[in-house]
């Protein structure tokens, strides 16, 4: 148990003497219910098999923050990385502030915050690998990192930012609630360091002594109704209209007197230059994910034609029997492995990548690598049954097929799907899904058109209806587009500041990428009147091809790059991705004492690979797997 | 509701497995907290925590203080002693001997040829007081020099001096306790939250508790302005007059506390008269804060039953901060707020054993107070160490902001640093870089080896740092308390106490002065020497102190004697009447005509410099700047810029521009805020080749001390922004 001090001082010891029944949302403070037999059990925290006498061990707790008192000392979240022995680049509770007002009428306020411990924790749900655990000990969200392998999908996920994705370990830790102090009745070590008595801990929504206000949203902290946060605040004094953010988020505060509460909208930080900002999209790390949907869409929409295209009268048995297939079927398992490569080399730990299947009840990561790879199973044994014309080969390729087409469906539905990220509003738009099944037709055409003209004798027949197709996954890409465009436009908060980042930042990228989804339009329309008949059809069909590319490469970069979370404010350098980028860019992130790191990819450790091997016996193994689908 | 599991996974939280926790008081700022540092099995210090049961700190630290065990092995530390002839070649390791007997050689020869006052040294407020006094004893009593002072000029100069003047002798008055009795306070030039985290606590606490009207007096919105009751947005440097409106007012309206003044002080009339030139109306017009404002105050003030004032650095460091810090004084003593629950005037001091140097190193006069001018004291000390009277010098001499200028001009030619770093510290770098240059010899004492002004030593001496030693520190509200040696001095550095009682076996061939080794009985001699004066700490020794959790002085022998234990803290000094130091026991009420002799802006520098402290960093960095803990929250200099200044310059957030002053400029990244005003950007004095490349640091007439906070500088976007990233980064390899 840990260490209570003979002097230790009042103030650092728990308070809650009556609870609640229920708490703001409408959900039980009890944990579990009395004689649960998750109750009396211990936390086992470091091999300590002790169970803690704190009375209100059940019940969901929370921070409570006096934003008026917050001075942004630092030292809860200096208390927080001493504790838990982080290094500068990793914390778990971080200070932020939002400002306003005209000098000397002047207001800062100041944002202490870590894990919400939230009811509803999307974190949780969203791990692949279920390193995530809600507690019935003080409602604890909790996070192993002996489990993850470092996707960082909870970082997405998560509106508060509270899981921290460490780039050189490769894996996520997080606030874990002090529960080796709640055990023996001490409050965390931030809320006790805390020098401006703003910062409190207690069972959910007591109201600590002095404060008088319990409310759940203050001006800077995102919207509560996605994860339903165990955090109460106290902010009395009246703020300007207009709380602005120092960090390099296009995002300020806006009052709204009708809904009675600040939202956040747009804030013009940059001004309305257009750039570029091609070296950002180059060097991101999501370059990854753009290469693996990418190619994982091409793939599906040439598999797709392939299997399918003869049921909507396309002409892909004459291109199957020419010399063009089994090239075709070798380039788009190449294409697909290489995609899974890149994914799964992206991780934190790749050598972990077989626990992505770990919560298929729960996480849309999990489905898509479920499916994604049903798929890759289904074009792996079509292709390779495909090289043979036995009855049997036939009839194990159709098998194959099916598989595929599961795949397909499964694979491309949740790749859409985990990117519907309430806290992440760029992407949580059917936009995401018009843009994924659209390239998924027009590279598939791509991709089978480019093999049909090599191999085949005359593809005219073939190429016309490819055409089609591309120009019909154009079109429901470019109406996504302008809904996308015009929703965000109209709307506000985040998703206003990724439009508005998407036309300056990135705006001449924007505005090529447009042009071109215009131009491939035009050039696929005139390709499937003309089909291939002259000098004039290559030429359009080549640069047709080479243009797809380019903007659907542009586009999904921008996909990537565009996203403005739901987050915390940051301060000026601490927490403000501007200074981050600012800092790797300049090399000043090679000083250690800088508290920024270089992303970078981890190895594949072989060795860790084959001992979890060798050392899962055939019981466990099949207890996971029964876990993975059943849940129990 | 176990959520996402149906198995319970054992739970890994981190443990630094700390087998055994040290005593010590934390070596960054006056606050003086008690902290115990953690050791793991293998001894390594990997914890920190507050002392629950020290009564100033009361379990708490700040960010720098619950990372400060992470010092001892951090980047930069000296390991060995380093030699060279000059100072651009290349250094040597040496041994301890051979370094010592060159320092010493080589300030014989210069004293020899030169003079005995041509040798300098600078110390400190950094170093524990038995260290102070040892290196006072070498000073004074066998080396000589009477250019002998510590960076404390740069700090508590002017609190000192106004003291002298107002009581006749230093010492801070009041206690942390008196914000628990108050019913008003003023913080003059002073931002608790950011400087003094915990002090700022207590007297939060205090405020939750009890409620009283706080009033900030600061050109900027600090945190602790926008919390205020009331913020006067004061002009820079013009707190003596608001002082003396404000005193018009009381005297006029009546409010004085008449028999108090009577009792207590000498002066009433010529203040009064001085006073009388500062109606609120024509005063407004200068400091900047209307007439209502300065009524309304001077009345919340006087009446209050008791009534606080505190101030650091905004008052200090100004061409008038000696009188600011009298005129702080002048408005207690007329309201008889000095000595009372709640009713005081408390500098809130700098460095975390600044007052441990002024009572005890000799540096502007000798121990405890004494005076160099005053016959008696020089008797006594030298009849105490064993030497002749005649050896010390008849008054003080240069200060350390003097000492520089007289480098310049040759008068100078050999300077021995400790633990100081004039290069980033001191106004107008540019001087002093200059100064460094033309020195005959430079020996650096110091824990890092990467201070800037190690670039200019021809020996560097490798120091223990904070809890690698042993010995006492006196905080703001002198309560002395102790640091214990938590793990062995880094590499082969040596407690700076073996440094100086190494240097004075060579110094002292006669064997005329005794110089104990161990700290506590060094503090044992102190306590002989402080008998029957204001600071008394004859009652005090190691032991107890630490049993304590540090003891106020005064604490006499008698009172040991007697058993009767020191109190926990709310020790107050002049509660009795007529108990000051001037020999009527009266305190001086003394006039502040105002001369404006500051660098305002004009049309070619526009724009107010105010330079000023961040919570995350201590002084020039060398601790914190290693510190990723620390230093990530500010890594690179930057400016608060008003964001209406901003676009008319032409400045985005987060560009980087470049200041220029008549002094040089500097480059810095800006951040864009309504917290200064249009005329005025706030830029942290903590980096190297930075503000102080700017400032013009205008000295005090008393206290010497450089207005740092008042200059006028220019504002230029950097055209090349990537040259500017570049050159910003540059400067920071130290």
């Amino acid at each position: 148990m840990f260490e209570v001090r003979s002097d230790e001082p009042k103030y650092a010891f728990l308070w809650d003497k009556e609870t609640r029944a229920q708490n703001v949302y409408g959900a039980p403070i009890d944990t579990v219910p009395k004689g649960d037999q998750l109750r009396e059990q211990s936390l086992n925290i470091n091999g300590d098999d002790d169970i803690g006498e704190n009375p209100n061990r059940y019940k969901q707790h929370g921070f409570f923050f006096t934003a008026d008192n917050c001075i942004a000392c630092h030292a809860c979240e200096a208390a927080c990385s001493e504790k838990n022995d982080n290094p500068g680049h990793i914390a778990f509770r971080s200070v932020g502030f939002v400002e306003g007002g005209s000098y000397p009428d002047y207001q800062r306020m100041n944002i202490s915050m870590a894990c919400n411990h939230c009811d509803d924790p999307v974190c949780l749900t969203g791990c692949p690998t279920r390193a995530y655990t809600k507690f019935a000990e003080y409602g604890a969200v909790l996070q192993d990192p002996d489990i993850c392998f470092g996707c960082g999908y909870c970082t997405w996920v998560c509106p508060y930012n509270a899981p921290q994705l460490d780039p050189v370990k490769g894996e996520v830790s997080k606030c874990n609630m002090c529960v080796d102090r709640l055990e023996v009745g001490l409050k965390p070590a931030c809320v006790t360091a805390c020098l401006g008595n703003a910062l409190d801990f207690g069972v959910i929504e007591n109201i600590p002594e002095g404060r008088t206000q319990s409310k759940t949203e203050i001006p800077g902290f995102p919207r509560t109704d996605i994860t339903n946060p165990n955090i109460r605040f106290q902010q009395t004094a009246t703020t300007p209209r207009e709380m602005t953010r120092t960090d390099s988020m296009s995002v300020k505060y806006h009052r709204n007197d009708e809904a009675g509460r600040f939202e956040a909208v747009v804030d013009k930080k940059h001004g309305e230059k257009r750039a570029w900002g091609i070296e950002t999209l180059l060097t991101s790390h999501e370059n990854a994910h753009a290469i693996f949907t990418l190619s994982t869409q091409a793939v599906m929409g040439a598999f797709l034609l392939l299997v399918t295209g003869s049921w909507f009268g396309l002409p892909v048995q004459e291109f199957k029997q020419s010399a063009g297939f089994i090239p075709l079927l070798i380039i788009l398992v190449a294409m697909q492995s290489f995609g899974l490569f890149k994914l799964t080399m992206h991780l934190g730990k790749p050598h972990r990548f077989y626990r992505g299947f770990n919560n298929l009840r729960l996480s849309p990561v999990s489905r898509e690598i479920a499916g994604v790879s049903a798929f890759f199973t289904g074009l792996l044994g079509y292709s390779f049954f495909s090289l043979f014309d036995f009855s049997v080969t036939n009839l194990l390729a159709g098998l194959f097929a099916v598989i595929g087409l599961i795949g397909v469906a499964a694979g491309s539905y949740y790749m859409y799907k985990l990117y519907r990220i309430p806290a992440r509003p760029f992407w949580n738009h059917w936009q995401t899904a018009t843009a994924f099944y659209g390239n998924m037709l027009s590279l598939g055409s791509l991709m089978t058109g480019i093999f049909a003209v090599l191999f085949m004798q005359n593809p005219a027949g073939l190429i016309q209806p490819l055409a089609i197709t591309a120009a019909l996954g154009l079109c429901i890409e470019i109406i996504g587009h302008l809904f996308h465009a015009r929703d965000l436009q109209k709307g506000e908060g985040e998703g206003a500041s990724s439009y508005y980042e998407q036309t300056t930042t990135f705006g001449k990228t924007y505005l090529l990428r447009n042009t071109l989804l215009g131009i491939n339009l035009l050039l696929a329309i005139i390709l499937a009147y003309t089909g291939l008949s002259s000098y004039a059809g290559i030429l359009i069909a080549t640069a047709l091809g080479l243009s797809l590319l380019v903007m659907t490469y542009l586009g999904r970069i921008l996909f990537y790059a565009l996203v403005i979370p739901t987050t915390m404010p940051g301060a000026f350098f601490w927490k403000n991705k501007g200074f981050v980028e600012h800092a790797r860019e300049t090399g000043l992130a090679n000083m250690q004492q800088l508290g920024v790191v270089y992303e970078r990819h981890n190895p594949f450790n072989v060795k860790e690979l084959l001992e979890t091997i060798k050392e899962t016996n055939l019981k466990t193994l099949l207890a996971n797997t029964r876990t993975i689908l059943t849940g129990k | 509701m176990l959520f996402g599991r149906n198995q319970k996974n054992p739970i890994k939280i981190a443990d630094k497995k700390v087998t055994e926790w040290k005593y010590a008081t934390c070596g960054y700022c006056s606050t003086g907290c008690s902290i115990e540092v953690g050791l793991n099995t293998e001894g390594k210090a990997v914890a920190s925590r507050g002392v629950g049961g020290a009564d100033v700190n009361r379990g708490k630290l700040c960010l720098k203080g619950i990372f400060e065990h992470e010092l001892f092995d951090s980047a930069g530390r000296g390991t060995e002693p380093l030699i060279r002839d000059q100072f651009h070649d290349e250094w040597k390791t040496t041994d301890w001997d051979t370094a010592l007997n060159k320092t010493h050689d080589e300030f014989v020869r210069i004293q020899e040829k030169y003079g005995r006052d041509s040798i300098a040294i600078v110390s400190t407020g950094q170093m524990l007081t038995e260290e102070f006094y040892t290196l006072g004893k070498l000073t004074r009593g066998l080396i000589g020099t009477n250019n002998y002072d510590g960076n404390t000029t740069l700090c508590m100069a002017s609190a000192v001096s106004g003291y002298k003047r107002s009581f006749g002798s230093d010492g801070p008055p009041g206690c942390y306790e008196d914000f628990e009795n108050t019913d008003c306070l003023i913080a003059w030039g002073s931002n608790l939250p950011e400087q003094h985290p915990i002090i700022y606590w207590r007297m939060k606490e205090a405020q939750e508790k009890r409620g009283f009207p706080l009033i900030v007096i600061d050109p900027r919105v600090t945190m602790l302005a926008q919390n205020a009751d009331m913020h006067l947005t004061i002009t820079p440097g013009t707190d003596v007059v608001l002082q003396n409106a404000l005193m018009h007012v009381i005297l006029k309206e009546g409010l004085e506390d008449r028999a108090y003044i009577d009792a207590n002080t000498n002066g009433i009339e010529d203040l009064e008269a001085e006073v009388a030139k500062y109606d609120p109306t024509t005063a407004a017009k200068v400091c900047g804060i209307d007439e209502d404002t300065i009524q309304n105050i001077a009345r919340l003030f006087a009446k209050a039953g008791t009534a606080m004032q505190i101030w650091t650095m905004g008052i200090n460091q100004s061409t008038h901060g000696s009188d600011g810090v009298v005129g702080i004084n002048n408005l207690a003593l007329i309201t008889g707020n000095v000595g009372k629950p709640g009713g005081t005037s408390l500098s809130i001091t700098g460095q975390c054993n600044a007052m441990g140097t002024r009572e005890w190193s000799s540096c502007s006069g000798l121990p405890n107070h004494r005076y160099l001018e005053n016959p008696e004291d020089r008797e006594e000390m030298a009849k105490f160490w064993g030497i002749d009277p005649e050896f010390f010098p008849k008054k003080r001499g240069l200060f350390q902001t003097d000492i520089y200028p007289a480098i310049e001009t040759g008068q100078i030619k050999g300077l021995w640093l400790i633990a100081t770093n004039p290069m980033s510290s001191l106004p107008n770098t540019a001087r002093i870089r200059k100064s460094m240059e033309r020195l005959e010899f430079c020996v650096v004492q110091d824990c890092y080896q990467d201070t800037e002004s190690a670039q200019y030593a021809n020996v560097f001496l490798p120091a223990g740092t904070w809890a690698e030693k042993e010995g006492v520190m006196t905080n703001t509200e002198r309560r002395v308390n102790i640091v214990k040696p938590v793990i062995k001095p880094h590499g082969n550095s040596k407690a700076d106490l073996w440094i100086f009682n190494q240097m004075a076996e060579r110094f002292n061939t006669e064997g005329k002065i005794n110089f104990p080794e161990k700290p506590a009985d060094i503090f044992l001699e102190m306590g002989e020497l402080s008998k029957g004066r204001l600071a008394d700490i004859s009652g005090m020794n190691h032991e107890l102190i630490e049993q304590n959790r540090g003891i106020q002085w005064p604490y006499t022998e008698a009172q040991a004697e007697r058993g009767e234990a020191p109190p926990q803290g709310g020790k107050r000094l002049y509660t009795e009447a007529a108990t000051f130091r001037y020999p009527d026991g009266k305190a001086k009420l003394i006039p502040l005509p105002f001369i404006d002799n500051n660098e305002v802006p004009d049309e070619k520098y526009p724009y107010w410099l105010n330079t000023g402290r961040l919570i995350e960093h201590w002084h020039g960095r060398s601790k914190t700047g290693k510190l990723s803990n620390n230093n990530k929250y500010s890594p690179i200099p930057f400016i608060e810029l008003n964001p209406d200044a901003a676009k008319e310059l032409g400045v985005l957030a987060g560009e980087y521009v470049r200041l220029i002053s008549r002094r040089s400029d500097a480059v810095v990244i800006a951040q864009l805020t309504h917290r200064v005003p249009k005329n005025m950007i706030f830029l942290p004095f903590h980096f190297y080749d930075c503000a102080n490349r700017l400032t013009l640091g205008l000295l005090d007439p008393h206290s010497r001390q450089p207005a740092y906070k008042q200059s006028a500088v220019r504002i230029e976007r950097a055209a090349d922004q990537q040259a500017a990233a570049k050159l910003s980064m540059e400067m920071r390899t130290f």
